[in-house]
């Protein structure tokens, strides 16, 4: 049963104030520490830098790129390789749910990947697939993917026996029990499953642009640190982790929308 | 009457055949006339880079071209093998010679420049270092897998010292700055720019190329191109080196305004690109083919011995797993592309 | 035969297993496929047994999985100690969870190669970037898990230690940690394979050691032997890690009692 621990003193805009303070007083302390040399310098580039690198950018793009399609191309190989992985993780493992013999045949394959660094096998799948946007894509696709299949899997698992006899005991066919019994019990933990799959593709499209890369944020901030440019390395930095929260909260707000009996009995 | 319209009929079907194939044929030879090429290429300071700003390698090969920029000449070989990739420029002849001896399927087929002193030991003024055995105890820098990193194992080597001696740390050029503007390194193997930086920030030179280059340590940079497409576009190929050999014509007769291109299309200011070209030793296309270096088509040159050379250091260092004899490598060479670019 | 399928599921393991290696054999050997590709069996082997014979360029095998695992329980171990007593704090106030949550939202998604130059430019290229790589990495998980252990804690409970008279430290101590301790395993489990899955970018900085870089230097010059033993042992260590951690889970959770 849950229920909050403290109860919620806080009103949302006074949260939401204290948080505002808290980034603006780091941002200040950001901006002092290069302005009264408590950093040497060369070593960050202040707030203004980054600003005026992200109107510079804006403008005239980097080395070819623009920031619009650095930022679309970050956000697109993310998302491909999470659909890839997920088109093929959720059937498969609501298949392992329901058959021993394929999780037999098949489980051992998914738990192999599961603890793989995603990096580490990156040189072999350029070898096999090339230096373009497939490498790269498959990199995220097998990141996804057993992240997603064991989630599926063990949600299948934890649906209670008792819900499936009962539907049994009115008679109900095979099909009918998954699509309306064990579907909606599974969705939740699977959706789960799918926002920390959809955060380790997102965690790695940064790892995929580091060879052979010509665009995206994360090429951006390797180029420009060959050429110690910490004003766009900052710059890139803010901007992956604003798109990240960014994911993470459109997903939690869509997981509350369609998964409406989470936590219902 | 039926067997007239049955004639009839199959020659209008030949006739109609006949149309198609030759009205096929055209696109397909066009198809093949405007091949795209998949060029592997480095953001570096040399006359490769006005080739490409100026368009002369789209224009002297009849070819759309795809720049795919390489972080290494390890990503070279790895779009080698996938073949994601048709030529690789710029690629060390480290990296070329681990490609030969494991049978990627690629050809030298030019120099890009023989290195010289433009990769270099550097050291801290300060430390005064003037002998071999002062490098004891030292940490020196050079990214893994390079020209520099051949050169530098090749100095410890050629003066007895042991990686227990000399620690040897693996990073990129950008990182060699930084370590060395902390005071985490004491020296570094390295090219321009990141070379440039060490200098003007309390370097010095420690002159090492003459004696290695003399004791069969010569690095160089290099063109290859993969044996499938150099089969299918030889004249592609031939119109790349044209369009390098016009290159280096330019920076030969212009080497002010050569720069001031090199630099902007590098990202650096001209004294800058002009400094860095000037240390490269850019062999013209002409005098690749003598035997000093590559040779001629059935007259092999002396550069195939050196990659001999570096294929078996590379093994010593278990990079690769075995390395060809002489022949291997004089075959890894094609320079008949080179020969037709400067006829 | 279906029936003594479904007694001794491991023997379908077993031939799935034996599938896989099949093909690769069959390919390799029958060179469909190759060997700068995927290296055959034996030569996998081969390279396997050299590394473990001669090591790899300095240290020895084992030197290179001690050194990992040395780096990635430094990075855990700091990461999700201090993470979850910042989580805790921030469960049980509201002021400081506003203070500090934009921070570690913002830190949590972040791609850890992103930050990995700022690191080395503040930190140098020793241990020091690795480990604070790693650290940063199990950081806001184990944050977010502790505080959403405390906030998740029964409500009933609470009060019902309160009506006993307990003080806001003993029902810290008696009702909240033990009831947040299942979610502060999930999260440090979760973290752990967030700090594994970093090691290699960690190895990276000035790499000369470390089953991570081992991979990645083999991979230079496509020593496919090499990178594919290296990435089965990691997989193999990734596997003990994680187990290890359920049986911990399992033990003090089980201990704290519910």
């Amino acid at each position: 049963m849950s229920g909050q621990a403290e109860g919620g003193t806080m009103r949302p805009w006074s949260r939401y104030g204290l948080g505002c303070l808290s980034v603006l007083a780091a941002l200040a302390l950001w901006q002092a520490a290069g302005s009264f040399r408590l950093v040497p310098a060369g070593l960050l580039a202040s707030p203004a830098q980054v600003v005026a690198a992200l109107i510079d950018i804006s403008r005239h793009g980097y080395r070819g790129t623009s920031l619009g399609q650095d930022i679309a191309a970050t956000l697109a190989r993310a998302l491909a390789g999470f659909l890839v992985g997920s088109a093929v993780g959720v059937p498969l493992g609501l298949w392992m749910g329901t058959s021993r013999l394929t999780t037999a045949a098949l489980d051992w394959i998914v738990q192999f990947l599961r603890p793989l660094p995603p990096l580490s096998f990156l040189v072999l799948l350029m070898l096999w697939l090339g230096t373009g946007n497939l490498a790269k894509v498959a990199l995220l696709a097998l990141t996804a993917f057993p992240i997603v299949t064991s989630a599926t899997y063990a949600a299948v698992a934890a649906v209670p026996q008792q819900k499936i006899q009962a539907a049994q005991s009115l008679g109900a066919s095979r099909a009918q029990i998954f699509a309306h019994v064990l579907l909606p019990a599974a969705l939740p933990m699977i959706s789960t499953g799918l926002r920390i799959a959809l955060a380790a593709a997102f965690s790695t499209v940064v790892a995929s642009e580091l060879m052979a890369g010509s665009d995206g944020l994360g090429w951006m901030i390797f180029s420009a640190s060959q050429f110690l440019r910490n004003d766009i390395i900052l710059l890139g930095i803010i901007l992956l982790g604003i798109l990240g929260m960014g994911l993470n909260g459109l997903l939690l707000r869509l997981d509350h929308r369609l998964i409406h009996w989470r936590g219902r009995e | 009457m039926v067997e007239q319209s049955v004639i009839g009929r199959r020659r209008v079907m030949a006739g109609a055949t006949g149309l198609a194939l030759a009205a096929a044929l055209p696109l397909r030879r066009a198809r093949a006339a405007t091949p795209t090429i998949n060029i592997g290429y480095f953001v570096e300071t040399k006359p490769t880079m006005i080739a490409k700003a100026q368009g002369w390698f789209e224009e002297m090969a009849a070819a759309k071209i795809n720049w795919i920029e390489m972080g290494s000449g390890a990503q070279i070989n790895a779009g080698m093998v996938g073949g994601s990739l048709d030529i690789g420029m710029g690629i060390g002849s480290s990296p070329s010679a681990a490609g030969i001896s494991q049978g990627i399927p690629y050809k030298v087929i030019a120099m890009l420049d023989n290195i010289g002193p433009a990769e270099e030991m550097t050291v801290r003024a300060s430390d005064n270092i003037k002998a071999p055995a002062d490098f004891k105890g030292k940490k020196i820098a050079t990214p893994f897998g390079s020209t520099s990193h051949f050169r530098l194992m090749g100095f410890l080597k050629t003066n007895g010292l042991s990686l227990s001696d000399v620690t040897v740390l693996d990073l990129p050029p950008e990182q060699i700055v930084a370590a060395w503007k902390r005071g985490d390194i004491d020296g570094a193997y390295v090219w321009s720019p990141a070379k440039a930086e060490l200098l003007a920030d309390g370097g010095a030179v420690y002159e090492t190329y003459k004696e290695l280059d003399a004791r069969g340590y010569v690095i160089a940079d290099l063109f290859v191109a993969r044996n499938a497409f150099a089969k299918a576009h030889g004249m592609a190929v031939t119109g790349i080196l044209k369009a390098y050999g016009k290159a280096l014509d330019l920076y030969q007769s212009k080497p002010d305004e050569a720069a001031a291109i090199v630099g902007k299309a590098a990202g650096v200011s001209t004294e800058v690109a002009a400094a860095n070209l000037k240390e490269y030793d850019f062999v013209p296309l002409r005098e690749q083919l003598t035997s000093q270096w590559l040779g001629s088509p059935g007259k092999p040159g002396a550069f195939a011995a050196e990659l001999e050379h570096t294929a078996e250091f590379l093994v010593g260092q278990k990079s690769i797993r075995r390395a060809l004899k002489l022949p291997a490598y004089q075959k890894g060479i094609d320079t008949h592309y080179l020969e037709e670019a400067v006829a | 035969m279906i029936g003594l399928l479904h007694r001794r599921p491991w023997i379908v393991t077993l031939i799935s297993i034996a599938a896989v290696v099949g093909a690769w054999a069959g390919a390799t050997y029958g060179g469909l496929i190759s060997d700068l590709l995927l290296p055959t069996p034996d030569e996998l082997w081969d390279g396997a047994a050299d590394l473990v014979v001669n090591g790899y360029k300095g240290y020895s095998l084992g030197a290179h999985i001690g050194l990992s695992l040395l780096r990635v329980g430094l990075g855990f171990g700091l990461g999700t100690i201090l993470g979850t007593l910042l989580g805790l704090a921030m469960g049980m106030s509201e002021v400081l969870d506003a203070l500090a949550a934009p921070f570690i939202e913002f830190l949590r998604p972040l791609p850890q190669l992103a930050y990995l130059v700022l690191l080395i430019i503040w930190f140098g290229i020793g241990e020091t970037p690795k480990i604070v790589l790693l650290f940063l990495a199990a950081l806001p998980v184990s944050a977010i898990a502790a505080r959403d252990g405390v906030r998740n804690v029964s409500g009933e409970r609470v009060r019902a230690a309160q009506s006993l008279g307990a003080n806001r430290a003993q029902i810290f101590l008696h009702v909240v940690l033990p009831s947040a301790l299942g979610e502060i395993f999930i999260g440090a489990r979760l973290s752990i394979g967030i700090v594994y899955a970093t090691l290699i970018a960690a190895e990276m900085i000035a790499g000369a050691s470390g089953i991570g870089w081992l991979i990645l230097d083999a991979g230079r010059f496509l020593r496919s032997d090499y990178v594919i033993a290296g990435v089965l042992l990691i997989a193999a260590m990734g596997i003990a890690l994680d187990r290890g951690l359920l049986l911990l889970q399992r033990r003090i959770v089980h201990w704290a009692g519910k």
